[in-house]
């Protein structure tokens, strides 16, 4: 398998200005995201303080990236990043059943303002899970509860259902459900995990319901969870400014790394985080 | 080395030895796949002082349950066979020897 130089994450100006300064390095490069680039980008109205795109459309920014990438030969892959894994000189990047490698990392996904629920973090790993076809087995025959924030989620749902004695879940949205019979759909929103006497109970205003194990799944993976071992900040990264996080080898850029959210901002902390991941790589090589 | 073993094994050599730090796993957890290879590295540091074990949860749930195994990959530390601290979840090699120092 092929050890990229740099695993890029996102397609918005900072993983997009990472990618075009990386290949200036002449660096090896995964990019990871999007071909339509940043949603964000593609639904500004008009963009007035780019330097030398004056009031330019966000779809014909989105565009000109795109342009510039095909321009430098800089393919955009489209996979969604499960996990980045530090192994210790390399990196491995979860893409659905596909490991993939590099010797860098540049986080660049934008910012996820997901709010936990009070006890998620806390009871993480002792009864409160992300994953229902991780952790599903050692629920065999015990009660669980589901928090699922989009209709994707209803087939880990359906999956635990087959394992689980009983599956209660909760859809934080609108749109009807559509789950086996077994499984008991609440329209209550939760307001909280607590500990009980044996598993845990989830809390909602009208009242209490038991199960042994939680799975709260979202669509936006928060970056200490997308990144073991990364220092988070709220919903940022911690960087210092050439944008190194607390794991060696793992840089991060944009909104990602906190206000303002700026594109012109987020463009320059990608360049400055592809320079410093490829000075990494060339102190590297040289030990 | 990271030694896998059952209960019976666990019972009579993890239990018996001064620290030991057995990892809580599953061959369908796609982290503890990552973390194996981590933790083989992380033990041979501690050759003489840690004594490293596998143990599979799904043929040892009673081990699972009696540690309050609740996610996967979980590391729980025992010193003399006493339960001492666990650690859930990936973790990079030096926030687990830190992790590891910090029990000892």
């Amino acid at each position: 398998m092929e050890r990229y130089d740099i695993a890029i994450i996102g397609t918005g100006p900072a993983g997009v200005s990472a990618a075009l300064t990386a290949k200036n390095r002449n660096k090896s490069i995964l990019l990871l995201g999007s071909r339509q680039m940043s949603e964000k980008v593609a639904k500004a109205h008009e963009i007035r303080n780019y330097p030398g795109l004056p009031f330019v459309k966000g779809e014909d920014l989105a565009a000109a990236f795109r342009d510039q990438l095909d321009r430098m030969e800089i393919p955009v892959m489209e996979s969604r990043i499960g996990a980045v894994y530090a192994m210790g000189d390399y990196f491995a990047l979860q893409a659905g059943e596909e490991m993939l490698e590099a010797k860098t990392v540049i986080l660049a996904t934008g910012v996820v303002m997901a709010k936990t629920l009070p006890g998620e973090e806390e009871l993480l790993g002792r009864g409160v899970s992300y994953c229902a076809t991780c952790d599903a087995p050692l629920y065999r025959g015990r009660r669980a509860a589901v928090i699922g924030y989009s209709p994707r989620e209803e087939a880990e749902a359906a999956f635990l259902a087959g394992v689980c004695s009983k599956v209660t879940y909760f859809p934080m949205y609108a749109e009807n459900t559509d789950l086996p019979e077994t499984v008991e759909v609440i329209r209550e929103k939760p307001e909280g995990i607590l500990k009980a006497e044996t598993g845990l109970r989830v809390k909602t205003a009208a009242g209490e319901y038991p199960a042994d194990g939680v799975f709260v799944l979202r669509e936006a993976v928060a970056p200490g969870q997308l990144v073991p071992g990364l220092e988070t900040d709220g919903p940022h990264v911690k960087v210092n400014r050439r944008m190194e996080t607390n794991l060696p080898g793992v840089f991060a850029c944009g909104d990602l790394v906190g206000t303002p959210y700026q594109y012109v901002k987020a463009a320059g902390e990608g360049n400055i985080a592809a320079i410093s991941a490829a000075a990494y790589i060339d102190k590297k090589a040289k030990e | 080395m990271v030694k896998k073993v059952n209960t019976q094994e666990f019972q009579n050599e993890a239990m018996k030895a001064p620290v030991a730090v057995a990892d809580f796993s599953a061959t369908w957890c796609g982290p503890c796949r990552m973390l194996a290879p981590v933790l083989e590295e992380i033990s041979e540091k501690y050759e003489g002082k840690v004594a490293f074990y596998a143990v599979d949860v799904d043929e040892s749930p009673e081990l699972a349950m009696q540690y309050r195994v609740n996610s996967v990959p979980c590391l729980v530390l025992l010193k003399n066979g006493e339960f001492v601290d666990q650690s859930i979840g990936f973790r990079p090699a030096p926030q687990l020897t830190a992790w590891i120092d910090g029990n000892l």
